[in-house]
């Protein structure tokens, strides 16, 4: 048996390095378009118009309510098809990775927004705040505080979730770690390794949202 | 038409599905009043209150403000003069300050927003309103860290910056902790020494009766009796305000 040699990971830091790139783009990148589907989704499911209400939340239960690799295949598959060219990979997982994270923001926006309290709106009414004012000054700024916590928290898992992206052959953190594993025959300190770097990324995150919270739930206790 | 009462409330009727709460409400207002409402709790004191800020919906009956038409029931809707809404304002039970915003622009977002009010103008009014009340010192602090007197104070002020020709007070001190009352008690003292025309739900008989030119006692829906406070509070002349103000001086004891 071979013994466990933890300077392994380290003779490949250069790929794992650009692996790791490649995950945090992707990421950010969904993550910016996913808040943005995610608060127009949210709009959608208060709509008056029943049909874009339904597609809403048609859209938000199905990619809430199936696996995230089986929406990633299905998109790498069928969007071709439906497409009638070929996206490119890049282009796929992002479309995916868009469309599962603004399922999820979608539900943040909507919690947050019931979450204002009605005499906020008694208040603006009495005040002739109205309309488009409103939404932009009152109801926009305080949604966005209270979902800021829960919108980090979708972060972390949307950058965990990336991994998945090696599935289909995406040159993300996890599919360059176990491709070295595979060629150097060291599964365990490079799956480790992979491990130790999502940890890195991830741990500090997840910190930083409950400092988050305890500071703008003291801003909202009024 | 210097003899139209300022504000003039006609055979108001008002339900949440079963529940009748006024039945023919009839009260007027004078610019020098200050009313206080009295009478029992789930009789619609607050509920009136939010009916002539224009927030509730009003099954019959008619509101007037200088003689214009203000609220009324049209077919089968409820019709609002937006322009003679804008002279009311109110402060609520629960602040309700906006918790992202600090003190100065809770003071500015409305007239700069909605009345066209330059910043700068609209600075300098608020400042000068925090100042006046004492709390020039947190123009740049959030609400979240006020003390609940002090909340309730720029929620007054807040009121104010639009110049509204009634302001309409809804049960203002009851969420604040005794110790903290007399500050806002104090600030509502000082308008109506300036003159300015209030409507006031108060559980508070003792500020009532010290504040109030008129006091008016609503139970059952209507207006049981409405006088000035040395009659309604000392002396009333129905037997259902006495019984009601008895037990309710009693209970202070």
């Amino acid at each position: 048996m071979m013994h466990f040699d933890p300077m392994v990971p380290f003779k490949y830091w250069d790929a794992l390095l650009i692996g790791l790139w490649m995950s945090l783009r992707l990421t950010l990148i969904c993550l910016a378009l996913g808040i943005a589907l995610g608060f127009l989704t949210s709009q959608a499911r208060r709509s008056r118009f029943m049909p874009l209400r339904a597609l809403a939340t048609f859209y938000v239960e199905l990619f809430r309510g199936t696996p995230v690799l089986i929406q990633l295949f299905w998109i790498f598959y069928c969007l071709p098809l439906l497409l009638g060219f070929e996206p490119g990979n890049f282009a796929s997982a992002v479309v995916a990775l868009t469309l599962y994270a603004g399922a999820i923001t979608s539900e943040t926006f909507r919690a947050s927004l019931k979450s204002i309290p009605r005499e906020q709106y008694d208040t603006c009414r009495a005040l002739g705040i109205t309309g488009m004012s409103l939404a932009l000054w009152v109801v926009l700024p305080q949604a966005l505080l209270r979902a800021i916590p829960t919108l980090l928290s979708n972060a972390v898992a949307l950058f965990k979730e990336s991994a998945l992206i090696s599935a289909v052959g995406m040159a993300d953190l996890m599919f360059i770690g176990s491709s070295i594993s595979n060629r150097t025959g060291r599964p365990v300190e490079m799956l480790t390794a992979i491990a130790v770097i999502y940890f890195a990324v991830a741990f500090p995150l997840t910190r930083i949202v409950g400092r988050v919270e305890a500071r703008i739930l003291r801003r909202l206790a009024v | 038409m210097a003899q139209d009462k300022l504000l003039k409330i006609h055979n108001l009727h008002k339900s949440y599905g079963d529940l009748e709460i006024f039945k023919g409400l009839t009260l007027s207002m004078d610019r020098g009043d200050r009313l206080v409402i009295i009478g029992p709790s789930g009789g619609g004191k607050s509920t009136l209150l939010r009916i002539v800020m224009g927030l509730e919906d009003i099954v019959g009956g008619d509101i007037y403000m200088d003689g214009k038409p203000y609220i009324l029931r049209d077919g089968a809707k409820t019709k609002i003069d937006r322009k003679l809404q804008a002279r009311v304002g109110m402060v609520f039970q629960h602040y309700t300050l906006f918790p992202h915003l600090d003190i100065l622009r809770n003071l500015t977002l409305a007239p700069v927003k909605t009345r066209g009010m330059s910043r700068a103008e609209a600075e300098e009014k608020a400042m000068g309103l925090l100042t006046r009340f004492g709390l020039d010192a947190k123009a740049r602090a959030y609400p979240s860290q006020l003390s609940g007197g002090q909340k309730q104070r720029v929620a007054i002020a807040r009121a104010l910056m639009l110049d509204p020709d009634l302001l309409l007070f809804d049960e203002v001190t009851s969420a604040l902790d005794p110790e903290l009352v007399a500050e806002v008690e104090a600030v509502m003292m000082e308008l109506a020494e300036a003159g300015m025309p209030m409507m006031i739900v108060t559980h508070d008989m003792h500020f009532a009766r010290n504040i109030a030119s008129r006091v008016v006692f609503a139970a059952g829906g209507v207006v049981v009796e409405d006088g000035p406070p040395e009659q309604v509070l000392d002396a009333p002349q129905v037997a259902r305000t006495r019984e009601f103000v008895e037990r309710v001086f009693a209970k202070k004891r």
